[in-house]
């Protein structure tokens, strides 16, 4: 019971979302009827971008967690105990990504800007990256976690760090797919990723500044 | 406490607890010796069921389940290309694809700095202050140490 509410209480929010969106929409945002050939080949140009992109990102998840699992799995822990933080912190790394870029854009011309530049945007797409899969993680536990022992016991492959990544890859892959709220709903998980990867330090679980103490006579 | 067979199983317990756990509950000697050991250690003697514990993360996070990643994974792959064969695309394209978006930030990102740079005066300083707030406030929520283990 409390696993098909699971699975199905996730399912109905978004087709909830999905109805009230259609109702309360704008005329203009309503279908008007058939679709132009256009159109149709433009969504589902847009449709195959979308699942190659999510075939790469899930041999870049399950690559990640073969090569470090227990990093993804504390980021992961840390975003559910405390999404509110991993969210705020995303938001505060994501706009200071964007203020930075702009500062080193505007020392483009005095040659130091290109490889401060170079280096901000290798950190942001390693950040995002790593993040993105932490929330894979997390997505998955959520959906298809064990949550006792006998459970555990009984599962010959849903279970591990690897099969909670690719449901997670599979949930947010497929949620990626609906139009309008897709996008919206992949970008909440990229800010949450940010947020996750920034607080836990790549899952290092590390202060990133060093704590002064006075030296004690 | 004289019979010698009691001060036998007293002895024997004291030297190994372990090995006869239940003389403990039979014998009020050692039973309040045993508590005021652990009254002075400051240990719980109530015995601890591991199922009754919540399941560790890290529990059988280990077990690598092959089949579900390799099936989900060529499932996956074969949709996509099945969805670029329907539309025209090549595999290159989306790598295209991807591209154009990112140089589309890059162009973001180079008019925003030549907006700044033309920028009036006071601008470019209210600009200043937001990357200094916003830097700070970054470092700010940096210092919290991650508390998800132990929560």
């Amino acid at each position: 019971m409390r696993r098909a509410l699971r699975l199905f209480l996730p399912l109905t929010a978004v087709a909830a979302t999905l109805v009230t969106a259609m109702v309360a929409a704008p005329p203009s945002f309503r279908l008007p009827g058939p679709m132009p050939i256009e159109d149709a080949v433009a969504t589902m140009q847009n449709t195959a971008v979308i699942v190659s992109l999510l075939a790469i990102w899930m041999f870049a998840a399950v690559g990640l967690t073969l090569l470090s699992g227990r990093e993804i799995r504390y980021s992961s822990i840390e975003m559910r105990a405390s999404a509110l933080h991993c969210f705020a912190l995303g938001l505060v790394a994501v706009t200071s990504f964007v203020l930075t870029a702009i500062v080193f854009s505007y020392l483009i011309p005095y040659h130091v800007g290109v490889p401060l530049l170079f280096a901000l945007g290798v950190f942001a797409i390693l950040t995002k990256i790593y993040g993105t899969i932490a929330v894979f993680h997390a997505v998955g536990t959520l959906v298809a976690g064990t949550r006792t022992r006998e459970q555990l016991a009984r599962r010959r492959w849903l279970r591990g760090d690897l099969a909670m990544v690719v449901v997670g890859v599979i949930v947010l892959g497929g949620l990626r797919l609906i139009p309008i709220v897709g996008p919206i709903i992949w970008a909440l998980a990229s800010v949450f990723g940010i947020g996750t990867a920034m607080a836990t330090k790549f899952g290092r679980r590390e202060p990133w500044f060093l704590a002064w103490r006075a030296v004690e006579s | 406490m004289n019979d010698p067979t009691v001060q036998d199983a007293c002895q024997r317990y004291l030297e190994d607890p372990e090995a006869d756990p239940r003389h403990v509950e039979t014998c009020a000697e050692c039973r309040a010796l045993s508590e005021a050991l652990a009254a002075k250690a400051d240990v719980d003697l109530t015995p601890i069921s591991l199922d009754a514990l919540p399941l560790a993360p890290w529990e059988g996070s280990s077990h690598r389940a092959w089949p579900l990643v390799l099936g989900a994974a060529a499932i996956v792959v074969a949709i996509a290309l099945a969805l670029c064969d329907a539309a025209g695309l090549s595999p290159l394209h989306v790598a295209e694809s991807s591209l154009a978006s990112i140089d589309a930030r890059r162009g973001l990102l180079r008019s925003a700095s030549d907006w700044l740079r033309g920028a009036p005066a006071m601008w470019q300083a209210a600009f200043g202050l937001a990357f200094v707030v916003v830097n700070t406030l970054l470092v700010v929520l940096l210092r919290r140490a991650p508390k998800g283990i132990d929560a």
